[in-house]
């Protein structure tokens, strides 16, 4: 079979479901770059509560802002967020992980007894302590989160470097002659890096979720910030008159949860070799 | 001058001793059998030639690999006989490459370790070292789950051969695999000995693969070496009681009648028991 020849059988929902959501985005970000007119912040109570309507394609909320560019604007916040917190919780997490199930004995002990103490506070109550603490605000919501999810990314990798580190092409890469820095390069890091992004991707929906729901409460994101969760806690005393102004936030959350599990499983499959050579 | 040469070699942990002051020689061109039952310290022995022993096993001694102290080596200088020197030959052929790189970088990967020569090169000595042991040279561009379990030994020895090593050690590389196909990796090996003049250090607990191509042989059990002579020697005429009792437990195929005949003294005795 030819590399041009597409087999049309083989195309499966996951793929199509992805690649229909990502254009999705991109198109919605497009329009947010090129037609948005609207301040997102830009109060107008004279046109409050509007229903849809060309200029105002998702309405208007009680304070007469225009829905669709704060959705959009909030995508940049609530997405752009979420990625910084997960990106740091991997790049503390990965390196401790590794470390520790590479090299083993006292250090990992150490290493990973610090770990369980993180793990023994569960994020919502890091996040509200950390809000009482040092003030409500996105910032302290992101560090909250950071604070409680690296753990996982460093028991995950280390748990797979003990599993692979007994395996004997290891060892065949060691009698090779190859440095520890190479072995974990070559022969242990693309097992770890796949496990990663799928439980990261994975983790993406998870984080935005935590990130709106503390919005919600007000311990995230603060008024004006058009971030989604805060926007469904300001829609709330509307609902009987307005419930599309909880619909879109809403639906805008689920979306991107829904893109980032899906992207999860894509790249599961991705990442195990077998199956690649196999389809 | 022997090859290597190992004095007084003990591996212990905290609480035991595993192998305890042995002491051999491997000549170069040699193929050396150790001989002994799971337990018996043959595998600690291979392990400790590489340094590569677990953080919790101390071995001391002097192991000599051309006249060099492996064990006290700095861990740079071991990296550069790995591979260039000692190559390994392990029992497990389905964990010996790595999953997710085809059979082709593994040997890439060993000839840019240790040889400066262009990719042109490294591909066609690639290619040559899969034809020597009967392999397809395409089969580079496989990944191991891909091969069966004879051709990933294959291609293991291949690999072990690929930079001509002085000493290879097989550590029981026949054992996973059915008599047809590890009958076969021992007439290669054999076959690949005579062209390149590399050492063999042979492990196993098969008296019957080591009975065919060993030069010598050396019986461990416990820790213990218990014996160590030319393989006749061993063969014919055992002086432990062990060696005796392993040499009577090599399966011999008889005619049918004898067969007949033992299996009735069997029964014979059976009832006599009962």
């Amino acid at each position: 079979m030819s590399v041009f020849s597409i087999n049309y059988s083989k195309i499966n929902w996951k793929t199509a479901l992805l690649t229909m959501l990502l254009s999705l985005l991109t198109l919605l970000t497009a329009y947010a770059f090129l037609f948005l007119k609207h301040d997102s912040d830009f109060v107008d109570l004279g046109s409050r509560l509007l229903p849809m309507s060309l200029s105002h394609p998702f309405g208007t909320d009680h304070l007469g802002r225009d829905v669709l560019t704060r959705i959009l604007l909030g995508a940049q916040l609530t997405v752009g967020y979420a990625f910084l917190a997960l990106l740091t919780a991997v790049a503390i997490g990965l390196p401790i992980g590794l470390i520790a199930g590479y090299k083993g004995g006292l250090l990992e002990r150490v290493l990973m007894r610090i770990a369980d103490t993180f793990l023994a506070f569960p994020d919502t109550i890091v996040a509200i302590v950390l809000s009482g603490l040092l003030g409500p605000g996105i910032e302290n919501l992101l560090l909250a989160i950071i604070f409680v999810k690296w753990v996982s990314y460093a028991r995950l990798v280390r748990s797979t470097v003990v599993s692979e580190r007994q395996k004997e092409y290891i060892a065949m890469a060691k009698i090779n002659g190859l440095s520890d820095g190479k072995i974990i390069r070559k022969h242990l890091f693309p097992h770890i890096i796949g496990n990663v992004l799928v439980l990261a991707s994975l983790d993406m929906g998870k984080i935005i979720l935590l990130i709106s729901s503390l919005s919600y409460i007000g311990l995230g994101a603060q008024p004006p910030a058009p971030e989604w969760g805060a926007m469904l806690n300001d829609a709330r005393p509307y609902f009987q008159s307005m419930p599309s102004l909880m619909v879109y936030p809403g639906l805008a959350i689920v979306t991107v949860v829904l893109i980032s599990n899906v992207l999860g499983d894509y790249l599961r499959d991705k990442f195990d070799v077998k199956k690649e050579v196999q389809s | 001058m022997s090859l290597l040469k190992v004095d007084k070699l003990t591996v212990e942990t905290k609480d035991q001793k595993i192998v305890k002051e042995i002491s051999f020689e491997v000549n170069p061109g040699d193929w050396l059998a150790i001989v002994g039952q799971s337990g018996s310290g043959k595998s600690m022995t291979a392990s400790a030639i590489g340094q590569l022993l677990k953080p919790n096993l101390q071995a001391t001694g002097t192991i000599e690999l051309n006249g060099n102290n492996i064990l006290a080596m700095s861990s740079k200088k071991m990296r550069a006989i790995r591979g260039k020197q000692i190559a390994y030959i392990f029992q497990d052929y389905q964990s010996s490459f790595t999953p997710f790189l085809t059979i082709g970088k593994h040997f890439d990967e060993y000839q840019r370790t240790h040889l400066r020569v262009t990719k042109a090169q490294r591909i066609k000595n690639t290619q040559e070292a899969l034809i020597s042991v009967g392999l397809a040279e395409d089969l580079a561009s496989r990944y191991p789950f891909q091969l069966s379990g004879g051709q990933l030994q294959r291609a293991a020895i291949a690999l072990a051969l690929l930079l001509k090593p002085d000493l290879v050690i097989a550590d029981e590389p026949t054992t996973a695999l059915d008599s047809i196909s590890s009958f076969r990796i021992l007439l290669l090996l054999a076959k690949l000995q005579k062209e390149t003049g590399c050492a063999i250090l042979f492990i196993t607990h098969d008296l019957r693969h080591a009975s065919k191509y060993a030069d010598r042989i050396l019986v461990m059990t416990e820790g213990h070496i218990i014996e160590q002579g030319d393989q006749h020697a061993i063969l014919e005429f055992p002086k432990h009681s062990y060696t005796q009792s392993l040499v009577d437990a090599i399966p011999v195929l008889k005619k049918h009648e004898n067969f007949q005949d033992r299996r009735i003294d069997n029964e014979v005795n059976d009832d006599q028991q009962c």
